[in-house]
């Protein structure tokens, strides 16, 4: 009875530094990874954080020594005033919202594109004889951010009229106004817009409904950030790069790892599908890259905020972005 | 004097936190795209003046009306609530209810259902004006001296004449008590109603575009002047309560100073 006593204690002690020694390398090497925190442009999870997730449940970010753990603003118009404040290391922004951060001499620079195409405009229901002709008189559901009010103009110009010709609502939801009848068009992206609509919604996007062509989305960080931790910034990049690839290759997968990371997201599995898909055509451009910007994209966007007054004056290129962290 | 005192116990409230706030910004180094100087938001008020001032009254009309509103239907519910027990016992438990929801939450499907112009904004704030009214004329009139009432009665006086002479007096501090909670919150309710949808431009929105311009003074100023119609409303009710109130104030009856 003794002798098994001792036996079932000394296998128990056997079995406990055997777990012992096993976990204790991992939380060695998890002390090891540099922590990034990194803040959405929206208040809460949806599809477009698809490369982030992946980067977290494939290992990509452990691969390139980084723990990143996702922030959310506390509203649509907080994300670079987190950048400023160093509440959060690197961010997903609009390229307006940059732009505007920059005119406030808010030390923050634009490292990557996320999206290389302007794929925002108006959209009406499925079957709607609306257009840009029609335009006149319509009540157009607005988000009140930078960026819609820098390509309003844009559309409106392209319809041969002034924002006296239109009511803008804005609010805080488009697709249950739009769906009531409330208003005519709501403002958005196609691959936001389109899956939230539902079938083939009226759509005036990208040159039809005259808007720059400037990409809509760009990874940032803040100036003294990128100074101090450049490499941390590269391996950040680098690791969003293997990140899209593989959720680009099995778009499936990508779409199964948000679902479980945001249960609580609000958005369908079948949304998140049809929005990731939509969303993949837009992330390289015509050489096949990801993430470069060019000096073009950000003249062109600067100017045409100038032109709408939401800017008094455009900066140089390099005020705005540096392409120095992309793998 | 007692009037002079008041007065010049709120001016120093008004230059402590103007005070605080500066030396927050000018200690604490704060940048100014987090938060502005007094001045700067002061400025951005008097720059943007001429747009601004449209947008003070819209907010100022939804919040007028919509107190006129929850404070007609506070204190129509609070007396019929006080009249009719059977009634308060149905009804009490529904309006505690509806204050449980939260007001947010309220506001998106009242604009679908009712659009965007006054009407959704005037019932939110009738919503979270008329229920402090309502307890308020409910406790007033559960704390009238039954001695008034039965004496009242004992010289013949109908139900509506006992009313309008012993119970409406008697109510009438818990009464204002409520309406001024309710003047307190009810610019508040307007701007949540603006923020869930407002066609053409709203201070709500006004600001919301302010902040994603990273125009902290613009957005402070918008807030000061959101402040200033609630304590003007406040400031209003109070007036009105120090004018229908009389015998809440104290008389000094002068004697002639003879000996008796």
């Amino acid at each position: 009875m003794k002798h098994r006593l001792v036996r079932l204690v000394t296998a128990g002690g056997l079995a406990l530094v055997a777990a012992i020694t096993a976990i204790a390398p991992s939380a060695s090497a998890s002390s090891s990874l540099t922590k990034v925190r990194f803040a959405y442009d929206f208040p809460w999870p949806d599809m477009e954080l698809i490369p982030v997730i992946v980067a977290q449940k494939e290992g990509f970010f452990k691969d390139h020594g980084l723990k990143v753990s996702i922030v959310f603003p506390p509203t649509t118009s907080t994300t670079v005033q987190m950048l400023a404040t160093k509440d959060t290391d690197i961010a997903m922004l609009s390229t307006s919202d940059l732009v505007v951060a920059v005119k406030a001499k808010v030390p923050v620079v634009s490292i990557a594109n996320y999206s290389m195409k302007n794929n925002w405009g108006l959209f009406a229901l499925p079957g709607s004889k609306l257009s840009l002709a029609t335009l006149k008189g319509k009540k157009v559901f607005s988000w009140g951010d930078t960026w819609t009010t820098a390509m309003l103009p844009f559309v409106l110009k392209k319809a041969g009229l002034t924002a006296k010709d239109i009511t803008v609502v804005n609010g805080e939801a488009d697709t249950p106004l739009l769906k009531a009848g409330k208003v005519d068009f709501v403002t958005n992206t196609t691959n936001y817009a389109i899956p939230g609509i539902g079938g083939k919604p009226v759509q005036i996007v990208g040159k039809a409904a005259g808007v720059p062509a400037v990409p809509v989305w760009v990874y940032a960080t803040g100036s003294s950030y990128a100074k101090k931790h450049g490499k941390t910034v590269s391996a950040f990049m680098a690791a969003m790069k293997d990140a899209t690839q593989w959720s680009i290759d099995n778009q499936g997968k990508a779409v199964r790892y948000f679902d479980k990371a945001f249960p609580d997201s609000g958005y369908t599995h079948s949304y998140n599908v049809k929005a990731w898909k939509l969303t993949v055509p837009l992330l390289k451009n015509k050489s096949g890259d990801f993430f470069v910007q060019t000096k073009k994209q950000w003249t062109t966007l600067a100017q045409a905020m100038v032109d709408v007054k939401q800017i008094d004056k455009a900066e140089k290129p390099s005020a705005y972005f540096t392409n120095k962290f992309l793998p | 004097m007692r009037f002079r005192r008041n007065l010049l116990g709120s001016f120093l409230s008004f230059v402590v936190v103007i005070g605080v706030w500066q030396a927050i910004i000018s200690f604490g180094h704060v940048a100014p795209y987090v938060a502005p100087t007094p001045l700067d938001a002061w400025r951005s008020i008097v720059e943007n003046w001429s747009h601004l001032w449209p947008l003070t009254l819209t907010t100022a009309k939804e919040t007028v009306f919509g107190f006129g509103a929850g404070a007609a239907l506070g204190m129509g519910l609070g007396v019929l609530l006080s009249k009719r027990r059977f009634v308060q016992r149905v009804i009490y438990p529904i309006l505690i209810l509806s204050q449980a929801i939260p007001i947010i939450a309220l506001a998106p499907p009242l604009v679908l259902v009712l659009g965007f112009g006054l009407t959704p904004k005037v019932v939110i704030v009738a919503w979270i004006v008329f229920f402090p009214v309502t307890v308020s004329v409910l406790d007033g009139l559960a704390n009238v001296d039954r001695d008034l009432l039965m004496l009242a009665r004992a010289y013949g006086a109908s139900p509506w004449r006992t009313f309008l002479a012993i119970e409406v007096p008697s109510a009438s501090a818990s009464l204002f008590s409520g309406l001024k909670i309710g003047a307190t919150y009810a610019v508040t309710g307007a701007i949540i109603g603006e923020l869930a949808a407002s066609s053409g431009s709203s201070l709500a929105m006004f600001q919301h575009a302010q902040s994603a311009q990273l125009d902290a003074a613009g957005v402070y100023g918008t807030t000061l002047i959101m402040t200033a119609v609630g304590m003007s409303w406040f400031g209003l009710i109070t007036l009105v309560e120090f004018f229908t109130t009389p015998w809440k104030r104290r008389s000094i009856a002068r004697r002639a100073g003879r000996h008796i």
